[in-house]
């Protein structure tokens, strides 16, 4: 199976900064406040390139995918971003 | 000691904080169909819950990915939103696990320090009983290709099953899971619900070893890369009919809850 055919493919090592922060803005609460705050610093400091610090700014879970991103992490770190965001509009059971 | 209750139950955290994007008559649907699950695991008796679940990313990222592990610590714990979880471990069954399963030829891994990842915690939150048991969490890995095979995963499951069964407590296992959804990708707004429907259909005949077939190809394109849960179960349970007490498919979720006598 390869990479391009499968939802969720294997992460490619040139991807590693990119997922690294992806998951930090998901699981680690200072790093996801730090990015809502100051998001062009954050990104810098966890050594995001250009590309990636572009395609995160704008939300653009294709070129994220595209550039190695893992689908689900793109995903989680937008759904806790909103949570962050907007704390308002969820409701807890 | 035998098993004594097996359930497969949906994770998804929607059900737990739920945006205005979801159906909240559906999420209360999925919230009753726990409420039944709960009852009947307090109706058990067991003394401790073997929870398998896959890892979203969240206890191991890419510094290690195991295939398959179980958390051998004193305390499992972690968080979502507001809420904050922890739960005993049970140490000596855990132990068990690894150190049988280990000897039985499954080489897992085993860890005392990860977050509890919320594929554990969400359908506990829901459906632990009171008082509250210790648990086992026990990891698949569905999300970080390459997965274990679901022959594999079928494989351990009866493996574990043989571990259980000369064990002293009672124990009652949940697969958390699924059904089918696509989080992140294009994908994301069509799930393949018929995959699901007779999925279902066939453990409902008790055909549940037909999953150990299933190629981890047929699970992405199904969305169902955590069925790899669910099938772990299905070796434990065997040939047993699951009862379907709900099946709930939102706009991008198959929410299924399912029960097997054992």
């Amino acid at each position: 199976m390869s990479a391009v055919e499968s939802h969720y493919f294997f992460p490619p090592a040139s991807a590693y900064a990119l997922n690294r922060f992806l998951f930090a803005l998901k699981s680690d609460t200072a790093v996801r406040d730090r990015y809502v705050a100051q998001p062009e610093a954050t990104m810098r400091e966890h050594g995001l390139d250009d590309e990636a610090r572009a395609a995160l700014v704008a939300a653009d879970r294709d070129r994220l995918v595209a550039l190695g991103a893992h689908p689900y992490l793109v995903f989680m770190a937008q759904v806790r971003l909103t949570m962050s965001r907007e704390p308002g509009s969820f409701e807890y059971f | 000691m035998p098993l004594v209750a097996a359930f497969a139950l949906p994770h998804t955290p929607q059900l737990l904080v739920r945006p205005p994007t979801e159906d909240r008559e559906l999420v209360l649907r999925v919230h009753a169909a726990y409420a039944e699950v709960k009852r009947r695991l307090a109706a058990a008796r067991p003394d401790v819950v073997g929870v398998i679940a896959g890892d979203h990313i969240e206890g191991f990222f890419l510094n290690a990915v195991p295939a398959l592990a179980v958390f051998v610590g004193a305390r499992a714990a972690g968080e979502f939103g507001r809420y904050r979880y922890a739960f005993d471990v049970h140490e000596p069954l855990a132990r068990a696990v690894v150190e049988q399963g280990i000897e039985a030829g499954f080489d897992l891994t085993y860890s005392q320090d990860v977050a509890l990842d919320y594929a554990f915690y969400v359908p506990l939150h829901f459906t632990m009983p009171e008082p509250r048991l210790p648990i086992v969490p026990l990891y698949v890995n569905v999300y970080l290709p390459p997965q274990p095979a679901p022959r594999r995963c079928h494989a351990w499951g009866q493996a574990l099953r043989r571990i259980l069964d000369a064990r002293p407590e009672r124990v009652a296992l949940i697969a958390s899971g699924g059904l089918s959804h696509f989080p992140g990708t294009d994908r994301y707004g069509s799930p393949d619900y018929d995959f699901d429907r007779a999925l279902l259909a066939s453990l409902a005949e008790g055909r549940g070893v037909d999953t150990a077939r299933l190629t981890g190809e047929e699970l992405d394109k199904a969305g169902n890369v955590e069925l790899r849960t669910w099938i772990t179960l299905l070796g434990a349970v065997g040939g047993a009919r699951a009862e379907v007490l709900c099946y709930e498919p939102s706009w991008h979720h198959g929410n299924a809850v399912v029960a097997w006598p054992v």
